[in-house]
């Protein structure tokens, strides 16, 4: 059997010729059957006859060979079975119609409508076929792609106009052969490398450089200088479209003016330029202070240079926007909070012309609160978190500490830079990178990913796409980006493409070597090299990245998009630069560069609204900033701020005064350290004291998930919610000599979960040591149930185990949890680790950097707006405070409400409808849906 | 991130809507003509609608579970080199089948799907459980300098949700609040694709119905005046005056897309109290076992992808460094009756043929062997030579060789058996190796996700797989 399968593989290839049979006897055939209808010109009707049985004998023909082919050759997919289908249904049509017309003939039938609607439908189903053939030969847009309107070829242009100026010149000036020789060669490298590179030299055939394409592939050379006609390479390419030797490949050729330059090249004597193939833009690396416009009607110098923007785009310049929009919009982006209801009636009565510059001084500085906000920018763009992957194993490491301080004392960016780059202990987690335990791909390895995040965060380049192979979205090699990482190598590197090794040794470079060379002798002085060269103020990059970035963030969009692509073409090129250079000249000050955006009429104008997000990507014209959504800590600090503190406890506590341990009875299973099972656990704590008079005693309690707490055997306090911190005095029942503290724990649930008790105490006397006692490995505890005297001072705990202390990870650091300091505090969500609530609204899990946050709303957060059990705990809390505080009086929660959230007074309309709601003494239940309604508005959670 | 292919066919069926009923009146199928005319990618068949990935977290070792070999008793002194099973076969419904003890449930509906016997995970050097479980998860390993997307999250992002109400990703029975959590986290995760595409995750299956209804405590007229109250307070505000903007509009769509999914009567599925007591029982084995009867009724109810695991927490369930026999016995307890009955019951419902069931492991494991054959990987556990205490009798260290794969439903070849592991030490797979590529797109391929699916991210096209070079197992299929 196998042996005469060639002939049903020969059979089904004739496919392809046949059906072209049936498409032209059928289809003709039709046309001259309702010529014929009304019983005219009868003298076809014999050749008609013809044609349709012809043509059927030949549809299934065609079908049965159409059926060889796709059984004999591979062909797969949805769209074989379609063309199958239809090609038999024609089939079986076509015969049906030719009986029909048959029995006509025969005089069986009475009539040829029957067999006339038999070929019709034919007719239809042949062409639906053929054109289900088609795509399957050419391409499923073998057709669309030539409609108007389907051309998608930016740089059509662009060639056709290099041959149009090039084509009119007598001759050519070497300049010009190498523009014309570059334009070729991007050609070569947008449509031919696929194939013809080193990597795989199709036909033996490299189109990537000179050598190779003078040399020509397996068929000899491919260009005869001076000869299109005569040369392999224009005759391939020129063939047509449909032709099997034509170039690139068979349904997809060059376009007209790309040929027509390809031929103008070789016409022209193929000259080969020296210079090195650019194929994508570049933006250029020095940086220059820009002269502003003179006699302009405006004086801030970032409106000088708005205004002859908006003089070049016919734009008007809109009023800036109220005091009270103003005083959130800076609010927000300065410290990440909002005004409170009294500032903003305060300024809005302020006379004074320079206010809004004053209150921009005002908040800048308020270093705590604007490091604690811009901390969320400067950890998703360097990649720092407070938990994640790689902690584990010790394959990374934090730099908060380090982040933290440089903001709180605004560190000037170059000096910020250069601690990144050759970075002291604090700062090196940033080029430590993340390490999993186990071999990595090589484009991952630590010192690759050094460079990837320094090229993105700081750089504003793609070096990513560089670590596998040359990259295809920027000029970078593959060669360029070992050379930059192995900077970051004890070792020398050895080139890896597609993760295969090269047997090629990188050197050590930088992406930009005219700023100065980097090589050193080891890791050490190459970092420091490194760091130097970096920060010159030639190194325009860096400042343009840093610039762009700000303004990305105040006004939504940045002058450069993609942020992290910053080849790309400004929408402003002198702005950009004007900003960088006068920042350059601040001495570095990112407060200054904040402040000279933020006191701009340009910073200060209406934002503007789009429909679609694509109208702020592409072809971007500024009118004035974009609407933009609160990120997810703002909100959260927002509604902190307004309803009741949303976090209680931070990851990472700036003043290190906050406890690091919650015990927990000891839980094994298989002889592993286990989470707790649920249950009551019994701890106990015994010391003494001397015989001193106690000037006070205080006790810090919060344990997951409750607790009552004895001392000396009498039960002092309990509570059940490890959020809040316990305050209490306790020295009355504390006595000379011997004392007990124990606490019946207990941990609810269903499965094994987290559960520990923080405890703090301080006995102060006077003119004495304090004495401090701690939740800490001291403590012992049991999970049986001991006999009643177990509170007591007496009580043998000898068969107690020591207890373990399980950290504070799955908790943080209680803000509050603190001797003194005002109670109340609540826990800064830039501070938080990262909580499912945040997740949600969009901040990012910082594996990698992130440089901008996605900010249109997803089911996903609006599901966890609207019945997360987190936020849905937060309303409920808010309203017990809030009834507590303003009491069960509608009027007076509307007002505070809106006041405190809007930063405004409810109209006369949305006064009567909260008061529908919450009537005049609102119960909690009410007050927590006015508040879900009001939080949840596009007006509280939008930045105006 | 650059969109290649969008949910065309759900976008296509939005819009065909008045063409498909005009079509079906006749025999010209006009929707699948057009259709064939707009996705990139030729689309192929699909054989299955819904995914259930069993995951035996931890690592299972497959001589003790699907794939026996020479069963040694324990005896006090035993050498360890000589224990290569500590379980007798038991033969399954399936000819020259034979399972360990205590899987004779699942050994009775064997015949309903497919046994893979030689898959080969990654070599990633010194084992760590989760880059593992990564690494089977994503298809990449980690790090990677884009988050990649868990399998669930490509499969929910190309094919949507099967019902509306349903999400389309939901994953069972992992806690992150155990070690290496970080780690389970960052595959737990669309990556790239969007937080809209990832885990809808429900820890504790018994409490699965809080995550679908109004909050708790709430009434539904209550929810019904909350939402009601937000609409008109939405509409009085002056921000929404300013004409159209696309972000106003996306949170106004997902708030109003939100309050419509939990106020729908599908929320019920989340509900396994609805079950009658004996299947409960049935089921119930712990928390494994609830999350196989709620992926029952999940899958009967349109949903896409769910993954019900065994959870990870190190040196725990299948992670045996110790005690091996005596904790693959609790696992094969746990895993057994709620498996087989899945199966029985999506066949008995008829969803069989449309679902496919795959339950696997992110490695094997061995007496002696680390890692696999010829790689020097670092030991991470002390196995003695002489078994002298029954604590070292069972399978503690990790291998990567060869390990078992099972396949029900969804277009999956009944009673097959595919490749094979060594019968003696090192008991790898020594015919028709299988890659973590070919499970995906098998996978994939039973969706009818073409294998070149792909976006393009910071300039660079992500495949389901690396480089889009992974090839479906055609042969598994029926």
């Amino acid at each position: 059997m196998e042996d005469f399968r060639w002939i049903f593989q020969f059979l089904g290839r004739l496919h392809p010729l046949i059906v072209h049979f049936p498409i032209g006897l059928l289809v003709v055939g039709l046309i001259l059957e309702l010529v014929t209808i009304g019983q005219k010109r009868q003298g076809l009707r014999q050749g008609i006859n013809w044609m349709v049985y012809i043509g059927a004998i030949s549809a299934v023909i065609g079908a049965i060979f159409g059926w060889l082919l796709r059984t004999n050759d591979d062909y797969l997919g949805e769209l074989v079975d379609l063309h199958q289908n239809m090609g038999i249904t024609t089939g079986a049509l076509a015969g049906i119609t030719a009986f029909l017309l048959m029995r006509k003939m025969k005089n069986k039938a009475s009539s040829y409508i029957p067999y006339r609607i038999g070929l019709t439908l034919t007719v239809v189903c042949l062409i639906i076929a053929g054109h289900l053939g088609t795509n399957l030969t050419h391409g499923e847009d073998f057709l669309s792609s030539v409609l108007p309107g389907n051309t998608h070829s930016p740089d059509d242009g662009k060639a056709a106009l290099l041959f149009a100026e090039l084509n009119q010149l007598d001759s050519l000036t070497t300049s010009r052969k190498d523009q014309l020789n570059l334009e070729v060669r991007k050609i070569f490298a947008h449509n031919c490398y696929q194939c013809h590179s080193e990597n795989k030299k199709k036909g033996e055939l490299v189109l990537e450089n000179k050598a190779g394409v003078y040399k020509g592939g397996k068929g000899g050379p491919i260009i005869v200088f001076g000869k299109p006609a005569q040369s392999e390479l224009y005759r391939r390419i020129a063939l047509s479209p449909n032709h099997e030797d034509v170039m690139p490949k068979k349904g997809k050729v060059l376009k007209n003016s790309e040929i027509a330059l390809i031929r103008l090249w070789i016409e022209s004597g193929a000259h080969w330029s020296d210079q090195t193939l650019k194929l994508f833009p570049e933006a250029p690396l020095a940086l220059s202070k820009p002269d502003l416009p003179v006699n302009s009607t405006e004086k801030h110098p970032v409106d000088r240079l708005i205004n002859s923007y908006f003089e070049r785009n016919a734009i008007e310049w809109p009023e800036v926007v109220d005091d009270k929009t103003f005083i959130r919009r800076v609010y927000l982006d300065i410290i990440g909070l909002l005004p409170e209801p009294k500032d903003i009636d305060q300024f809005v009565v302020d006379p004074d012309p320079d206010k809004r510059s004053n209150l921009i001084d005002t908040l800048l500085g308020d270093s705590t609160n604007y490091t604690e906000h811009w901390l969320s920018f400067w950890n998703d763009l360097l990649r720092n978190d407070y938990t994640g992957t790689g902690f584990i194993t010790g394959g990374r490491k934090q730099i908060t500490d380090w982040l933290y301080t440089s903001l709180k004392e605004n560190k000037p960016y170059n000096l910020m830079v250069k601690e990144l780059v050759n970075p002291t202990e604090d700062s090196e987690g940033f080029i430590k990178g993340i390490e999993w335990r186990g071999v990595v791909n090589s484009s991952q390895r630590t010192e690759m990913q050094a460079a990837q995040n320094i090229g993105q965060s700081l750089l504003g380049i793609n070096v990513k796409c560089a670590s596998c192979h040359n990259s295809f979205v920027s000029n970078l090699t593959l060669e360029q980006s070992y050379g930059f990482a192995s900077i970051f190598a004890d070792s020398v590197l050895e080139l890896n493409r597609c993760d295969k090794p090269m047997g090629k040794m990188a050197e050590v470079n930088f992406l930009y070597p005219e700023l100065g060379n980097i090589a050193a002798k080891n890791k050490k002085e190459r970092l420091s090299n490194l760091s130097e060269v970096m920060v010159k103020p030639e190194n325009g990059r860096l400042y343009r990245t840093i610039t762009n970035r700000f303004w990305q963030r105040l006004m939504g969009r940045g002058i450069v998009e993609p942020v992290d692509e910053m080849d790309n073409a400004t929408w402003d090129g002198v702005l950009l630069d004007w900003l960088a250079a006068d920042f350059l000249d601040s001495g570095y000050d990112l407060k200054h560069l904040l402040k000279m955006i933020m006191t701009s009429k340009g910073y200060q104008l209406p934002s503007v609204s789009y429909h679609d997000v694509a109208e702020i990507k592409n072809n971007f014209i500024f009118h004035g900033p974009t609407l933009r959504r609160m990120s997810a800590e703002e909100f959260s600090d927002a509604v902190s701020q307004v309803i009741t503190p949303m976090y209680a406890a931070v990851a990472y506590s700036p003043t290190g005064e906050l406890p690091a341990s919650r015990i927990w009875h000891r839980e094994l299973k298989f002889e592993r350290d286990v989470l707790p099972e649920p249950g009551k656990r019994y701890f106990r704590r015994t010391f003494s004291l001397a015989n001193r008079p106690i000037q006070s005693a205080t006790v810090l309690i919060s344990v997951d998930h409750s607790y009552i707490l004895y001392i000396n055997g009498k039960n002092i306090a309990q509570g059940a919610d490890w959020k809040k911190v316990d305050k209490l005095e306790v020295s009355k029942y504390l006595s000379a000599g011997k004392n007990c503290i124990a606490i019946e724990g207990f941990n609810e649930g269903s499965i094994a979960n987290p559960a520990g008790i923080s405890f703090a105490m301080k006995i102060e006397y006077d003119n004495e040591n304090d004495i401090i006692i701690n939740a800490d490995t001291n403590w012992k505890s049991t999970a049986v149930e001991p006999h009643k005297g177990w509170v007591g001072i007496g009580f043998n705990d000898g068969d107690w185990a020591k207890v373990r202390d399980y950290g504070t990870s799955n908790w943080g650091n209680l803000v509050n949890f603190s001797f003194d300091g005002p109670a109340g505090k609540f826990a800064r969500a830039s501070l938080v680790s990262q909580h499912p609530f945040m997740k949600a609204l969009g901040r990012p899990s910082r594996e990698n950097v992130t440089t901008t946050r996605d900010d249109q709303a997803t089911l996903l957060q609006a599901l966890e707006l609207t019945n997360g059990a987190f936020f849905n705990q937060v309303l409920a809390e808010g309203a017990d405070a809030w009834l507590v505080h303003y009491g069960a009086n509608g009027q007076r929660i509307i007002e505070a409400l809106y006041q405190r959230s809007l930063g405004r007074n409810p109209t006369k309309s949305e006064r009567e409808i909260m008061l529908g709601v919450l009537g005049g003494q609102p119960n909690r239940e009410a007050l927590q849906d006015v508040f879900w309604a009001t939080l949840n508005l596009p007006e509280f959670q939008f930045i105006n | 991130m650059v969109m290649e292919t969008q949910n065309l066919r759900r976008d296509f069926i939005k819009k065909m809507t008045a063409a498909s009923i005009a079509a079906s009146a006749t025999t010209i199928p006009l929707t699948s003509f057009l259709s064939s005319c707009t996705p990139r990618f030729p689309k192929i068949p699909a054989t299955a609608d819904t995914v259930i990935l069993l995951w035996m977290a931890g690592g299972m070792a497959h001589t003790e579970t699907f794939d026996p070999k020479a069963y040694v008793p324990y005896k006090k002194g035993v050498e360890s080199k000589r224990v290569l099973s500590t379980f007798p076969k038991v033969p399954t419904v399936v000819d020259g089948l034979d399972f360990s003890q205590g899987l004779a449930s699942i050994g009775g509906v064997m015949d309903k799907g497919a046994i893979i016997h030689s898959y080969k995970s990654a070599d990633l050097g010194h084992i760590l459980h989760t880059r593992h479980q990564y690494h089977w998860h994503t298809c990449y390993e980690p790090p990677q300098s884009v988050q990649a997307p868990h399998i669930g999250a490509w499969i929910a992002k190309e094919l949507g949700p099967a019902n509306p109400v349903i999400p389309p990703f939901i994953a069972m029975g992992q806690r992150f609040t155990v070690g290496e959590a970080e780690e389970l986290k960052a595959f737990h995760s669309a990556g790239f694709l969007g937080s809209e595409f990832g885990p809808f995750l429900i820890p504790d299956p018994s409490g699965g119905l809080d995550s679908v209804r109004p909050p708790q405590g709430m009434s539904l007229k209550r929810f019904e005046a909350r939402f009601k109250l937000y609409k008109e307070l939405a509409n009085q505000n002056k921000i929404m005056e300013a004409g159209s903007d696309y972000q106003r509009e996306s949170l106004m769509r997902s708030m109003e897309q939100s309050y419509r999914l939990l106020h729908s009567p599908e929320a019920k599925v989340f509900d396994l109290s609805q079950e009658p007591k004996e299947v409960y029982d049935t089921y119930n084995t712990g928390r494994f076992g609830l999350g196989c009867l709620m992926a029952k009724r999940l899958a009967m109810n349109g949903a896409r992808f769910i993954s019900v695991s065994t959870e990870y927490e190190p040196f725990l369930g299948w992670d045996t460094h110790e005690n091996g026999h005596t904790r693959t016995v609790k696992m094969k307890e746990l895993i057994d009756r709620p498996i087989a009955q899945l199966i029985i019951d999506l066949e008995k419902s008829g969803h069989l043929d449309r679902t496919l069931i795959i339950l696997a492991s992110e490695f094997s494991r061995d007496a002696i062997m680390e890692g696999r054959p010829g790689e020097l990987v670092q030991d991470q556990v002390d196995q003695p030579d002489i078994i002298e205490n029954e604590k070292f009798y069972g399978m503690h260290r990790h291998f990567t060789n060869g390990s078992s794969i099972l396949m029900w439903g969804g277009g999956i070849k009944k009673g097959l058996v595919y490749g094979k592991t060594a019968d003696e030490r090192p008991c790898a797979s020594i015919e028709n190796p299988v890659v973590i590529d070919q499970v995906h797109q098998t996978i994939y391929h039973a969706l009818g996700i073409p294998p070149e699916t792909h976006y393009t991210i910071e300039g660079r096209p992500f495949y389901t797989t690396p480089d889009g070079m992974g090839k479906p197992v055609l042969d598994l299929f029926g």
